[in-house]
Formats: structure tokens, sequence, C-alpha cells
């Protein structure tokens, strides 16, 4: 267990304020950068679509918030905030929705495809959970090398019908492997909606089919999500096995910003404006006293001006020259 | 890197199988294997099977005994799952070599080989060196989804190496070199000489490099390409043509990608006649890059039409009448050779 220990009920007492207040600012970033994307996504700065995690800040920043900086992390699209978390840079990110040179992968790959192995981070390819077998064998090899390490990976409601996501919840069940699965519940996986991908109750209740932990907590509460998986890391660390954390939120946005969500119920929508996890976490620090009215406005601020200032930078960077294009399909 | 490696920690000394004076090619590979896994540790082999009862052909017999299951891993029934695995593991530095019980299972990871280890690095710069092996090919009798020759469908794709070798000799040295390029490697076993194909003496463990073709048989009337079971085939018809005074000059690829277009397009414009030979299906078939790549190269050499010789486009058959059809025979092939050889 970390040095931030569960409070009980509304009290933050045990928790480290360090800690709390850095969640709160890369969630807050992390709206910041996405609310600017869309903003260049409708005024044409970005290549194909945007995929955004508005709603999501609390299930990828509190979860990523468990990790030690030499843990693996495998995010999806939806998981802006882990990156940031971990030190992704927001010009980075909207370089590579541009197809820039500078981008994490030069332009060769892009859009919602970035990671960064020097950050522990993998880049997964489209179809999720294609991660998850990789993120089983990056805490293989850590266990393999007697590592204390874990990989957190992500996926989302839609993936658990896919046979990556129960061969490798199979593989790491068996093999013990220091996994942490979150799933991240937002309804709809484009525009199918949960009950015509799953017939269980919860996605967490597919734990006890491979006889691991799995617990469903409430993906707009940055603490219950981080208390979970903060528990399923350490059980990992202990070299315990993987866990299954669901997290349950809603995709305020279409499955990208080309898509109106139209299908979508809109009593679901309704519901969950009022649970907007970055105001959710704000009101928790405020009526902690952690947080007054002025540094809220200095961290809101600042986070406008770095989303402006990446924005700038990445228009302002080049575009990848084709002359190299057939170098590197082969590792020398 | 540090100047002397760590030693490998083994729970059992000397060679994990008694090798015969002649090994056979399943003996090659199961070697070499060894010496990869004695000499780096992180070298690792994970499929169905592979552990206690030694893999579904006994490669890996004695493999357990020696390394533990730390380093030999027993998988679920999970193609997808577990080469997943091994490109997560290779991404941070592991060299794991997956078996595939049967090259026709290979269909179920397709996803993680096209999609996930053949394009990380040209994506990201990071290498994935993982070694998958697969036995293949027909001629035992095994059916439509246990005979299948699947090298095409991998050579497709950029960012895959195809080693095929048809040698015991061949065998160890290229999966050495497989073990060892930073490259996902297929790594495609002709099943049917497992235990039929012997080296002429004992077998060396020096790498032999990826994409270097090799003359087998030297001749100057006509060039037989090809790979896998068509080297033994080829040489053999290649020496009973001689004593009717036609000179066949066989070609072994070794592998497919990359492949050593140098070596072939010289045979060809010393004969000025090619024949391509393999045992998978021949409409796409890898002869079909190989005619290409001649007439590309070489057209004005050539006096005759390139001919592929190659399986039916049909699955291949279970009962031996049925398959001796679809497949390749030695009749057919000398046939050929005659025919373009003189015509």
């Amino acid at each position: 267990m970390s040095k931030d220990k569960k409070a009980t009920g509304d009290s933050l007492e045990g928790r480290d304020p360090e800690l709390l207040r850095r969640i709160y600012e890369v969630m807050v970033l992390t709206r910041a950068v996405e609310d600017r994307m869309v903003a260049m996504y409708r005024g044409g700065d970005l290549l194909g679509s945007l995929y955004t995690g508005h709603w999501h800040e609390a299930i990828s920043v509190g979860a990523a918030s468990c990790l030690r900086p030499d843990d693996y992390l495998a995010p999806i699209h939806r998981d802006l905030g882990a990156h940031l978390w971990r030190g992704m840079e927001p010009w980075q990110v909207m370089a590579s929705f541009m197809g820039k040179a500078t981008s994490p992968t030069g332009g060769r790959d892009g859009t919602l495809h970035y990671g960064r192995l020097d950050l522990g981070i993998y880049n997964l390819p489209s179809h999720i959970p294609a991660n998850f077998p990789v993120a089983t064998g990056m805490a293989f090899a850590a266990k393999y090398r007697g590592e204390d390490k874990v990989c957190l990976a992500f996926c989302g409601d839609g993936s658990t019908s896919r046979a990556d996501f129960h061969e490798s919840l199979t593989i790491a069940s068996v093999q013990k492997l220091p996994n942490v699965f979150v799933i991240e519940n937002n309804q709809y996986a484009y525009s199918t909606p949960v009950r015509l991908t799953s017939h269980s109750d919860t996605f967490s209740a597919k734990a006890a089919a491979y006889g691991i932990p799995g617990v469903t907590v409430d993906g707009t509460d940055v603490l219950a999500v981080r208390d979970a998986v903060d528990e399923a890391v350490t059980r990992a660390r202990a070299g315990d096995g993987p866990s299954i954390v669901e997290g349950v939120t809603m995709r305020m946005h279409g499955h990208a910003e080309h898509d109106p969500a139209d299908y979508v119920v809109k009593e679901l929508f309704e519901e969950y404006s009022k649970k907007d996890p970055v105001e959710l976490f704000e009101n928790v620090l405020r009526k902690a006293g952690l947080l007054d009215d002025d540094t809220a406005r200095k961290v809101r601020d600042e986070a406008r001006q770095s989303a402006i200032a990446a924005r700038r930078k990445a228009l302002a960077d080049p575009m990848p020259e084709p002359g190299n294009i057939e170098e590197g399909v082969y590792a020398d | 890197m540090p100047t002397e490696a760590p030693p490998v920690p083994v729970l059992k000394s000397g060679p994990a199988q008694e090798l015969s004076a002649n090994p056979t090619y399943l003996e090659a590979v199961g070697a070499a294997l060894d010496h990869e896994m004695e000499r780096d540790p992180d070298v690792f082999i994970l499929g169905e099977d592979v552990g206690q009862f030694g893999g579904a052909f006994k490669v890996t017999k004695g493999f357990l005994d020696k390394y533990g299951p730390r380093r030999v891993v027993d998988t679920p029934i999970a193609e997808t799952g577990f080469t997943g695995l091994a490109a997560g593991a290779s991404l941070v530095g592991l060299r794991p070599v997956v078996e595939f019980q049967f090259a026709d299972f290979i269909s179920c990871a397709f996803d993680p080989i096209i999609n996930v280890l053949a394009r990380h690095h040209w994506r990201t710069g990071d290498p994935m060196p993982v070694t998958m092996r697969a036995p293949f090919g027909g001629r035992l009798r095994a059916g439509p989804t246990h005979s299948q020759s699947v090298e095409s469908y991998f050579a497709h794709v950029p960012g895959l190496k195809i080693v095929m070798p048809g040698t015991p000799e061949d065998a160890a040295g290229l999966l050495i070199s497989s073990i060892r390029d930073d490259n996902p490697t297929l790594y495609l076993e002709n099943k049917y000489l497992y235990r039929r194909l012997r080296a002429t003496g004992p077998l060396s463990m020096e790498p032999i490099p990826l994409g270097v073709a090799k003359v087998v048989h030297e001749g100057r009337d006509v060039t037989l390409i090809t790979y896998s079971a068509g080297v033994h085939q080829g040489v053999e018809i290649a020496q009973e043509l001689a004593k009717e005074g036609i000179s066949v000059e066989v070609v072994d690829v070794r592998t497919l990608v990359p492949l050593d277009v140098e070596t072939i397009v010289n045979s060809v414009r010393k004969t000025s006649r090619a024949v391509v030979l393999h045992e998978a299906a021949k409409r796409l078939g890898y002869g079909a890059e190989i005619a290409a790549t001649i007439q590309e190269e070489a057209f004005w050499h050539l006096d005759h039409p390139i001919v592929r010789i190659a399986a039916k486009n049909t699955p291949t058959a279970t009962s031996p009448p049925l398959e001796d059809a679809i497949i390749p025979q030695p009749a057919e092939i000398a046939e050929t050779l005659r025919k373009v050889a003189r015509e």
C-alpha cells in the first residue's frame, strides 16, 4: 500500500495533499488539452478524427497515479491523462494528431497512436485490446527478471468481447503475472450499448472466471479509482497476480469527434452531465480545505495556457520528409 | 554491455537432448535452441505442450529439466495471447522463441503478428526480437488444416523475416541467426523432414546469415530455385537428370525475406532458364515473387518462360492418392526440368 491511505467517508485524512494536488492538476490539464484539441479538430488543424477521454479523467489519472515511474503502462485512446501523468508533453500528442515530424512516431503512425518506451508507455495499434497480450509480456519480463514492476493496461467495455481479452486474462492468471487490467466502461462501444456487448451484471464479474479479484468502482470518482487500482497494484507487485478494476463512466463525446453520438440515450448524458470527474474532485478538495478559488483559477488558467502553447508549437513544427520512408522496416 | 556475460543458470548441465552422430533436422532445431538458451539468459521458449511433453514433435524434449519452468513456458491454447505476450516481453529486452504446434494454427495469432510485431519497429523505432517456430507442410497425410504452407501470407507483410531451412545444417545455423536477429522472424520447419533428413556429420553452431542463398548443386542448363523440402528433392532430381545429360543448378534461397536476389539472378544469367519449386499453392505463392523478380532483373538473359511448380490451388487432402495429386511429385519436377532444359 502506498503512503496515501484510503479515506473513510468524505474525509481526506491520511492522504498525501501533494499527491492529491498533482492528481487534480493533471486532470485539469487533460481536460484543457482535450478541449483545445476539439477546437483544433473543428478548425481543421488535425488530420483525421479526434478521440478524446472526456469523463475518463478520473480513471486514467487515478489509475496511472498508482504506478512507479519504472512500471509499465499500456493505455488506450481515452487515457490522455495517464500519458500526461507520466510525462508525455501535450504538444507531442497534438503533433501526433497532425502527422508532424515531432510526433512520437515522426508521423509514421499518428492520431491516437502515440506512446514512449522511455516513459514505459506502449504505443498500441488500432484494435483494442491488442494492448492486453503485450501488457502480459511486459509483466512477464518483469517477473522473469525478478523485478517488482507491474504493468497497468486499459481497455473499454467493447474490448472485453475479444479473444485477446480472454486469452490475456487466462495467461496472466495462470502465470500469476503482475498485471492490472482496467476496464473503462463508458456505456458504448462506438454505437453499441453495453447491453449488446455483455450479459454479465458487471465487467468486473468476469474476474471470477479467471480466479482473480475484480471490483467495480465509480469511474467519475478519482479517489475510488485510485484506491481500487492501488490495491490491485500492491497485490501484483507482491507477486499475487493480476486483478480487474472496472471504472464506470460515460463517454460524453462521440466515439470520435466526427460522431454526433445521436444514438446515445439522452438520459445518460443528462445523468452524467452532473458527474463531471474534474468538478467532482475539485469539490472534494475544496470541501477538505485543500483548494481555494484563487488556486483553482490558477490551475485552470495554467492548464489552458499550456494547451495554447502546445498548439502553437505543434502547428509550427515541420511535417516529416518522405526521404527515409523505407528505412526502419527492419531493425539493423 | 558487460564484457563477460553472466553464467546462465541451468538445472542440469550438458545438452538438453543427446544428438545422434548424424543429427536429424529435428535434432538440429533442438540443438540450436539449446545452444542459444545456454548462451543468452534472455532467451526463453513458450507454446503449447513445450514443457513436460517436449512439444508435439519433441523439439523441446528435455528442455524443462534443463532450464526449468521459468524459461520453458507451457501456455494455454491461446495463440493470440502468447504471441502478444512474446511481443511485449521482447519490447522490454527478452528474446522469446514461440512454438506454434502446427503452422496451421498460426492464423489464430495473425493479429499480433501482423498488427503488433511486424510494424512496431517502423512505427516507433523500438525492436521486437521474437522468433516464431512453426512446423508446416504436407506429405504426412494430415489433411487440410494440418498440412498448410503459410509462408506467402506473411511474406507479403513488411517487417517480418521468413526463414525456411531445407537441411539440418541450415536448420541449426539459421535458427541461431533468427534468435539473435532484432526483428520478428517466422522460422518454418518442414515437419516431413524432421526425422527423414540427417546431417552429413556433426552440426556446427555457427550462425548462418539471413538473406544469403546457396547454390546447393551446380549446373549450366536450367536453374531450379526452391527452399525447404524442395532442396533435397531438387538435388536428388538434379543428380538423376545429370545421367541424362541435363545439368541442373539448384538454388536454395533459405530465407524468403530477406531474399538474396543476386544469387538467383547470377544463376539464371548463367543457365538462361528458370524453374521455381515450392510446396505451397501456386496462386500468389512465393514462386510468383521469384519469377517476377527474375523477369525484372534478368529478362534479356532468358531463353524460356519461367515455370512454376507448386501445389494445386486446393486445400491439402488427407488420403495419399489425393494429397499426392495436389503436392508436386518428383516425376512432375523431373519432367518439367527436362522440358524447360530442352525446349
